[in-house]
């Protein structure tokens, strides 16, 4: 069981707010990660279902029992932190070991556990080393093996992959969307990096300053993005936003169009621009592209063997289909 | 652009040379400020020179053969044992205890930190008269206060045990801060993020003090009590005004035997024979807590 | 091979003291530990110089400080004193160390000596020779509540005998009946303790005047003033009285907590001084008791010295001769609490006179009396007193408070007496 309900959950330090009132369901099994800007409160919002931090107002329930005034300890949950937050003084054997202890488990049941867990997380030679003479991904599979052994009914994860370079993020990315897959656990996962939201989640709650911009599954975020912020925030390379008359044109405010979403043509099209910078990733190429009249350049996807040269003349020319339309409030429009 | 490649040995080579360049002040004040006087005592320590009946120019151990038959020196051992086991282990816990409560202040009661540090500041002879009055019954407004209730507080200072305790409970009320001062620092070298992950974890705050942060301290605490305690076998000013030394002898520690034999008795070279034997002992000490210190941080 | 020691000795404690200045030519610098009259003579400094344009740097520093500070620099003859305070109690042991410098014929040149009173300038005399100049000479007085006795219905006791029935009769909770220095110390409880130890007929040594040093402090006379110390403390004494020096017996006294206080004439003089006692009215001073030897006031004689490895002596020697004039020392005593001074001509100055009898009216003749009874080696003047008088002290004090017998004391400290002498 992990079910997490927060009703209307608000944080202030001193004056200043920093989650606005929110309710927010959590069911369990659910793989959820809170995504946004830095300062967004994503990881104060984990910190307070994990009770790191007291609530202002709301209350938060675990499973069905509320759990606003428990102790972290209480909770039954399990966290990983970006810092690994591992105990330097102990071994592994005795970190993973560590909240089975405090929870009173016999011996024998703590050593078949950590077998296990040392086993899926290919720690077993490990064991017996200090945390000071581990690999940043090595760590990091101790702090998750620390929180698989508590058998907790949700883990939170605080960013965990910051810290670890580009390869090693890929791969651990994976073993923890696996390690899901295996134990069918509820699990938090806190990132500023929209990929990582868009390729573990089961749901994604995108936050900007404190609020809950849009709940929902990868796909549906990527297909309606409820408001501007959203549709910007997700997706890779960002969606082109363009206002004014060619919005007009549209009867929006606003109007957004992702770069997959635009195609490119050396004779006709929609709008004519001049080619700029290219960004060759083998399979695709992007495109900045100048459009006469728009402040900004568009970026554009082609095929990765299109082959145009710097200041080409070309036509850029959306998708009806795929063509986001916001009022003036940033809201979108159906 | 000769390549004179003997001498050259890479870049990091010269800036190593300049670091050790700068110690070079350091060892000599050292040689001259502790090993010259040093030598100046091992030498007076063999021989038989009196400040009023100078010296026959006799050489040899008979000061150290003295010494050991010394029941003085043995109830000196005693004193000084006592004062700075109690006194280090009581500044040791009330400065951990301090620290950790500190610690977990944090906005504008931090300042209040300062306010602990005002006994370290006092200088040693003005401590001891402060708590010479606080234990001198015709002095103490303790004794005062609960005389209001016809409870009669026992003199301290005219019993070995009483003045011992009285002279520690000085020793560690200006002492602690420093005990404090070096395991506040080494707190907050303690990730807070430890705290929390054993909050998670499920320990109590008091397990987490003793399975978490005790033993990340365990090398600080170690550091401060080998310094207090090397310290406080230099016992002197306390005693000095507290005591003199009495009830009898029974508070002479032995720094302050020595002050008795040296300046007192003018038996300079008896006198350097017990300030020898005080360095073995902090010598021994520094060096087996030294040892022991490198086991724990390996 | 002394040399040699000397300056081992100088390197062992140099390191441990701060640098000291070395005087320039038409300077000099002098070292004492802090007193009213030293207090009050650091403060004329200014007039030092405008007379004869020498910088006089007087330090005065505590006691403790002292001893370090003056070993360092005489066994080290490093000359950076020009003029030191010179105890009676300590010229002995510093004349057998070398560390003075002979001034007889110094002294003999200053117009002053003749006012200077014969008693304390003679301690100074060792093998015929001046080592020194007093400036004052303090002796042991006793005081008492008026009010008390008076209530009591009893006289002032005039023996020891009668000082344990008074305070029998006197000695209650609120107020005890005497206080009396009793920290271990040859300045402490050995400057008040043979007071009673005379009077009873106790002595140090067989015969000291004819030369026989062989410790006798272990004698019934010394063991029954030894009680009577340790009764009167014990029984009739404050709480704590087992670990009281000056500071406290003057507190006691000036806080109303005792009847009686047997005191230095410089503690003396601040238990019946109005402006620092609410009880100095109704305090009244006699001479110390007597026993059945006789009345034996103590008796502590300072000064001021030129030591051996001085620089430049003769302006030591101006020095010291203004110190001691009577100018400078009427001066002191007007400005500080300052009474025992041992220039003659100052108790005849009416501002003198006037300011001590206010303090108490017969303050000036009571010290008279008692230092004309005070015999000079009431403390013996011998180089090794200072060793001798911090034992006794020590055994006394353990006596007092508990730790071992009055019997096993004395044997005690007659022992520690062989030992230190080498007998």
């Amino acid at each position: 069981m992990g079910s997490i309900e927060l009703t209307a959950v608000q944080k202030s330090f001193g004056d200043v707010e920093v989650i606005r009132p929110l309710n927010l369901d959590i069911e369990d099994g659910e793989f959820v990660v809170f995504v946004g800007p830095s300062g967004c409160g994503k990881s104060t919002l984990l910190r307070l279902i994990a009770g790191l931090e007291d609530t202002t107002a709301g209350s938060i329930s675990i499973d069905g029992q509320d759990a606003t005034d428990l102790p972290p300890g209480k909770r039954g949950l399990a966290m990983v932190f970006q810092s690994y937050a591992l105990y330097p003084h102990m071994t592994v054997r005795k970190n993973i070991a560590f909240p089975m202890r405090m929870a009173k488990i016999p011996r024998q049941e703590q050593a078949k556990r950590i077998a296990a867990a040392a086993d899926v997380l290919n720690l077993t030679d490990y064991l017996d080393r200090r945390p000071g003479q581990l690999s940043g991904g090595q760590r990091q599979r101790v702090a998750i093996g620390r929180a698989i052994v508590r058998e907790p009914s949700a883990f939170l994860f605080d960013e965990p992959l910051s810290n670890l370079d580009a390869a090693l993020r890929v791969g651990m990315r994976l073993e923890i969307s696996e390690l899901h897959k295996r134990l069918q656990t509820t699990m938090i996962y806190v990132t500023h990096d929209q990929v990582e939201a868009m390729t573990m989640a089961d749901k994604i709650v995108v936050l900007n300053e404190g609020v809950i911009e849009q709940v929902g599954s990868p796909l549906e975020l990527y297909r309606s993005p409820r408001n501007l912020f959203v549709a910007s925030f997700i997706g890779s390379p960002m969606m082109n936003i363009i206002e004014g008359e060619m919005a007009d044109s549209h009867q929006a405010s606003a109007i957004g169009v992702r770069p997959e979403h635009l195609s490119l043509s050396t004779d006709s099209g929609l709008w004519q621009g001049k080619v700029g910078v290219a960004e060759h990733l083998g399979s695709d190429t992007f495109f900045h592209v100048q459009v006469e009249g728009l402040p900004k350049p568009l970026t554009v996807r082609a095929p990765g063997d299109v082959e145009l040269q710097y200041q080409d003349t070309v036509f850029v020319t959306p998708e009806k289909t795929n063509l986001h339309r916001f009022d003036s409030s940033g809201l979108r429009i159906d | 652009m000769s390549s004179n490649s003997k001498q050259r040995a890479g870049a990091t080579y010269e800036l190593e040379r300049g670091y050790r360049r700068m110690i070079v002040p350091a060892i000599i004040a050292v040689a001259i400020f502790a090993i010259v006087p040093l030598a100046g005592m091992l030498a007076l320590s063999f021989s038989d020179y009196h400040l009023i009946r100078g010296s026959n120019g006799e050489f040899g151990l008979r000061n150290f053969i003295k010494l050991v038959n010394d029941k003085r020196l043995v109830n000196s051992i005693y004193v000084m044992s006592v004062l700075s086991l109690f006194g280090v282990a009581a500044q040791v816990i009330i400065g951990t205890a301090v620290a950790v409560g500190l610690h977990k202040i944090v906005g504008r009661w931090r300042l209040g930190r300062v306010l602990f540090l005002v006994p370290y500041a006092v200088p040693h002879v003005a401590v001891a008269l402060i708590w010479l009055s606080l234990f001198t019954p015709t002095l103490s407004p303790i004794n005062a206060f609960f005389d209001l209730f016809g409870i009669t507080v026992p003199s301290f200072l005219t019993s070995q045990n009483g003045a011992m305790f009285a002279i520690i409970v000085a020793d560690t009320w200006t002492n602690f801060p420093f005990t404090m001062l070096i395991i506040l620092a080494a707190l907050q070298g303690i990730s807070p993020d430890l705290d929390e992950a054993a909050a998670l974890d499920g320990a109590s705050r008091v397990k987490t003090f003793i399975f978490i942060t005790l033993p990340l301290l365990l090398p600080a605490l170690l550091m401060v009590t080998l310094f207090r305690f090397i310290d406080s076998l230099k016992h002197f000013p306390m005693i000095f005004v507290m005591t003199k030394g009495g009830p009898g002898r029974s508070t002479q520690a032995t720094n302050f035997y020595a002050y008795v034999q040296t300046f007192q008795n003018s038996n300079v070279a008896y006198g350097a024979a017990i300030a020898v034997l005080l360095f073995l002992m902090a010598a021994l000490i520094s060096f087996y807590v030294a040892k022991l210190n490198q086991r724990i941080s390996s | 091979m002394k040399r040699l020691l000397a300056t081992a000795v100088a390197a062992t404690l140099a390191f441990g003291v701060p640098a000291l200045t070395t005087a320039a030519d038409e300077e000099i610098n002098v070292v004492m530990f802090g007193m009213p009259y030293t207090n009050g003579l650091q403060k004329l400094a200014g007039d030092f110089e405008a007379e004869t344009g020498i910088k006089a740097n007087i330090d005065v520093i505590g006691q403790d400080v002292f001893e370090n500070r003056i070993t360092l620099s005489f066994t080290g003859a490093t000359g950076d004193i020009d003029v030191v305070h010179t105890p009676v109690i300590q010229v002995q042991r510093w004349v057998a160390a070398n560390w003075l410098k002979p001034i007889t014929a110094e002294v003999d040149a200053m117009a002053v000596k003749s006012d200077i009173m014969a008693g304390p300038l003679d301690a100074y005399v060792i093998n015929g020779e001046q080592w020194a100049v007093p400036y004052m000479a303090a002796t042991g007085l006793m005081t008492y509540r008026k009010d008390i006795l008076e209530e009591a219905g009893v006289d002032v006791p005039d023996t020891w005998e009668d000082m344990l029935s008074v305070a029998a009769k006197i000695h209650n909770d609120e107020t005890a009946a005497i206080a009396m220095r009793a920290v271990p110390g040859q300045g402490f409880n050995m400057f008040i303790f043979p007071m009673v130890m005379r009077a009873y007929g106790g002595k140090f040594f067989e015969d000291y005047t004819g030369g026989d040093l062989t410790p006798a402090i272990n004698s019934p006379e010394t063991l029954e003033a030894l009680n009577v110390y340790m009764k009167l403390l014990n029984e009739y004494g404050p709480q704590g009285a087992g670990n009281f020096n000056f500071a406290e017996v003057n507190a006691a006294a000036q806080n109303g907590q005792i009847a009686f206080a047997l005191e230095g004439t410089g503690v003396v003089a601040q238990i019946v001084d109005p402006a620092k006692s609410k009880f100095a009215d109704k305090t009244g001073i006699a001479l110390p008791p007597a026993g059945p030897a006789g009345r034996s006031p103590a008796i502590a004689v300072h000064g001021l010295g030129i030591p051996a490895s001085a620089k430049n002596p003769e302006l030591s020697a101006r020095f010291i001769e203004w110190a001691v004039s009577t100018e400078t020392m009427t001066k002191i005593a007007l400005s500080e609490s300052f009474s025992n001074f041992t220039t003659g001509p100052v108790a005849q100055n009416p501002e003198v006179i006037e300011k001590y009898s206010k303090v108490h009216p017969d303050f000036l003749t009571m010290q008279a009396d008692a230092l004309n009874l005070a015999i000079g080696h009431y403390r013996p003047l011998l180089p090794d007193w200072p060793a001798l008088g911090q034992a006794i002290g020590e055994n006394i004090n353990a006596a007092l408070n508990g730790l071992v017998s009055p019997e096993e004391a004395l044997e005690g400290a007659e022992q520690d007496m062989k030992d230190i002498l080498g007998m």
